[in-house]
């Protein structure tokens, strides 16, 4: 309560000029407007038409649906449970072995291991790939007729059915969107890495602490911000996950994935407003638990 | 959320970005340049042509030129990538769209002539009178609203491609596959010699609708096949479920990697001589042309064979395609006379002499210079008096990609599910939004 009180008592004290406010109003106020009418109107109309029937060509024909295109989600569409699982296994992967690989990484190669320069390259270099990118390149490697195939002696006929083969294909799938992931990731905690003080370690290493307790008490506690960072992207990267696996199948069926369901219902000729209820679906998986986290995290900082 | 921008029009989104930023507002006011200059320009005509590559634009160039060269009206063409073009269409028809495209009879017109996207052209289908045979007059009807939206021009069938000379060496013909005992017995044999017996590819889900529509129709008939995909008729009747019976037969005929090739896919089994036979639009053919002259005399295309003695071989699947006039096009009437030349005889004369190999539907078109394969695919056409579109043109577009197709890629991988399958799919049917 203390500080709530004192609070905009001090702003009021602190006057601004005719410039300061202009300038203050314009940075503010410009990104700001662009953001209410190219980000949150399509968002709050994507909601009222999650509700309704429509084709999306005439505005007449548009019929209030009610709940009837969310229970026809949950309770007859069995590829949506498919979808979700995708991706929870999806974020499950990301959360517990990419990206802590990628972290690991970049702590090895921050402590300077020998050849740190080659691997922080090899690494990096998948992340200037797009993810579009990289799906048309391990098509390439593991379709029937592709070059692993190729080498295995295996023509189209008697191809390893990879892709559609729902027993590995999540498991490639994870293995190629990490390959780019890791990098990514590394280089982020890598940057942050860098500006922590190397004084702290020294001193923990005198007085004795091994190396997994200088990075769990000493690395970890002071990068808290890139952490947050790394997290969020993490989620937002697991749920998002759209271009790679289209690029490959050229459909969303095979391997189903939230945004792949989206953007099915929402284009060409099967254009219907389930595809509005999907992408409501997925902005409430995304931004519940990072709005959630955010504030534990910031409640913490305050304290 | 980039999805959003397929609810709005694009004019809405044009309008929008009028209001949010100076730099978009330029952009919007570089299309209404465009515009006011077409218009100054008088009747000229814009033409869009739905992929095809080189020997697309050709085709279009040879018969716009002949059309300039007739009525003095110049024709604007672009190429426009086939998918996009698909995907967008809707929006693509409410912006500013070219005033005549190439496009398919069907659902696909039908249901964006009624949002009243496409022109009526029912008056240029009269126009073109006895050379366009009833039949196609009558596939490119709406029959909600008794118009056409669409001038009939080319067609293909969907029908067993095989090889000649493979099937020789296992000691079969395919010309006496009549029945389906005929068909089991053949591709036991091919798979006996090693050979893939059934090739499918049903990677992006709609492939395997050719091989689901014709068995539908051989096995209860063409008018239950057609009210099945309107809702007149069920998913959980016996009879669908007849129909997945031999399906489930067909299945472990396939390669078992049918989920990780596409159409293309099937047509390199074919032309790499690893399958026995292939069930697909006949339009690959081009493409074993363009390997050698050996591979594509030596291929050869027979109608599935019977298996209902009520119905016989008299239905068949084939597309037909045609051109459409855009009802917000800038010169509809151009765009409708235009429209009417491609489906004339100088149209379709100019079109062949640039190298189209499509059948046209036209009586005009002429047949002759046909070769042995191009004969033979005719004379499969000629065989069904019933033709079906491909179920992704004969049923709504919001069922047939987003619920026929996972359920039939759900049932090959799993035929021993088809109850719970069907169950599905008629309970997402019902869910549909009526029309």
């Amino acid at each position: 309560m203390k500080t709530a009180v004192t609070i905009p008592k001090n702003r009021n004290r602190r006057s601004l000029s005719k410039t300061d406010r202009f300038t203050l109003s314009a940075f503010v106020g410009i990104p700001s407007l662009l953001q209410i009418i190219l980000l949150w109107v399509p968002a709050v109309v994507t909601i009222i038409l999650s509700f309704t029937y429509w084709d999306g060509i005439r505005l007449k024909d548009i019929h209030w649906a009610g709940i009837q295109n969310y229970k026809n989600i949950f309770f007859n569409n069995p590829i949506f449970y498919q979808a979700l699982k995708n991706n929870a296994i999806w974020l499950a992967f990301f959360l517990l072995i990419a990206t802590p690989l990628g972290v690991l990484l970049a702590y090895q190669i921050d402590r300077g291991i020998k050849g740190h320069a080659f691997y922080e390259s090899i690494y990096y270099l998948p992340v200037v790939l797009s993810l579009a990118v990289i799906g048309i390149i391990w098509n390439f490697m593991f379709q029937p007729g592709g070059f692993v195939q190729g080498v295995m002696g295996r023509d189209i006929g008697h191809a390893i059915s990879i892709w559609g083969n729902s027993k590995i294909n999540t498991w490639v799938i994870l293995g190629v969107a990490s390959w780019r992931h890791i990098g990514y990731i590394m280089l982020l905690y890598l940057s942050g890495l860098k500006s922590v003080d190397p004084a702290l370690k020294e001193a923990a290493a005198i007085d004795g602490a091994t190396d997994w307790e200088i990075f769990r008490k000493i690395i970890l506690p002071t990068m808290q911000p890139v952490n947050i960072i790394i997290l969020v992207i993490t989620l937002i990267e697991s749920l998002r996950a759209f271009d790679l696996v289209y690029i490959i199948y050229g459909s969303p069926t095979v391997f189903p994935l939230l945004n792949l369901l989206v953007f099915q219902n929402f284009a060409g000729q099967g254009i219907s407003m389930k595809g509005a209820a999907y992408a409501v679906i997925l902005l409430l998986l995304c931004i519940i638990p990072i709005i959630t986290y955010l504030r534990i995290v910031f409640k913490e900082d305050l304290k | 959320m980039s999805e959003e921008k397929n609810t709005v029009s694009r004019r809405s989104v044009l309008k929008g970005a009028a209001i949010g930023g100076a730099g978009l507002a330029a952009g919007s006011a570089l299309s209404a340049g465009t515009a006011t200059s077409a218009n100054a320009a008088g009747a000229d005509i814009h033409w869009t042509t739905r992929g095809g590559g080189a020997t697309g634009d050709a085709i279009a160039k040879a018969v716009n030129d002949a059309f300039t060269a007739k009525t003095g009206t110049k024709v604007i063409a672009q190429q426009v990538n086939s998918d996009d073009f698909q995907n967008n269409f809707a929006q693509i028809m409410q912006g500013s769209p070219d005033d005549a495209f190439g496009w398919m009879a069907g659902y696909r017109s039908n249901h964006f002539g009624e949002a009243g996207l496409l022109a009526d052209v029912t008056a240029q289908n009269k126009a073109l009178g006895k050379s366009l045979p009833a039949s196609a007059v009558q596939a490119a009807t709406n029959p909600v609203d008794k118009k056409q939206y669409i001038i009939p021009t080319t067609y293909y069938p969907w029908a067993l491609h095989y090889r000649k000379s493979m099937v020789k060496k296992i000691g079969m013909n395919p010309e006496s596959i009549n029945n389906w005992d005929d068909l089991i017995k053949m591709m036991t044999l091919t798979k006996k010699n090693g050979l893939v017996a059934y090739a499918m590819g049903d990677k992006q889900g709609w492939e395997a609708m050719g091989t689901f529509d014709i068995l539908n129709a051989r096995v209860n008939g063409y008018k239950y096949h057609i009210d099945l995909l309107n809702g007149r008729a069920k998913w959980t009747d016996a009879k669908t479920k007849e129909t997945f019976k031999y399906f489930a037969q067909l299945v472990p005929f396939m390669n078992p990697n049918f989920m990780d090739i596409d159409w293309d896919g099937c047509r390199d089994l074919l032309l790499q001589k690893m399958c026995g036979a292939m069930m697909m639009g006949s339009w690959f053919a081009n493409d074993f042309k363009a390997k050698s002259q050996k591979d594509y005399d030596d291929l050869w295309v027979v109608p599935f064979p019977e298996i209902n003695k009520k119905y016989g071989i008299d239905t068949i699947d084939a597309p037909l395609d045609g051109i459409s006039v855009a009802a917000k096009g800038k010169n509809v009437e151009g765009g409708k006379a235009l429209a009417q030349f491609w489906g004339s005889k100088e149209g379709i004369d100019a079109a062949v002499k640039a190298g189209d190999t499509n059948i046209y539907v036209s009586k005009d078109f002429d047949t002759s210079a046909y070769d042995a394969f191009g004969k033979q695919k005719l004379a499969v056409l000629a065989s069904a008096k019933n033709i079906m579109f491909f179920a992704d043109r004969d049923a709504r577009g919001d069922f047939a990609s987003p619920v026929l197709a996972p359920a039939l890629q759900a049932f090959m991988k799993n035929p021993k599910n088809i109850n719970k399958i069907l169950e599905n799919t008629q309970k997402q049917w019902e869910a549909l939004p009526k029309q």
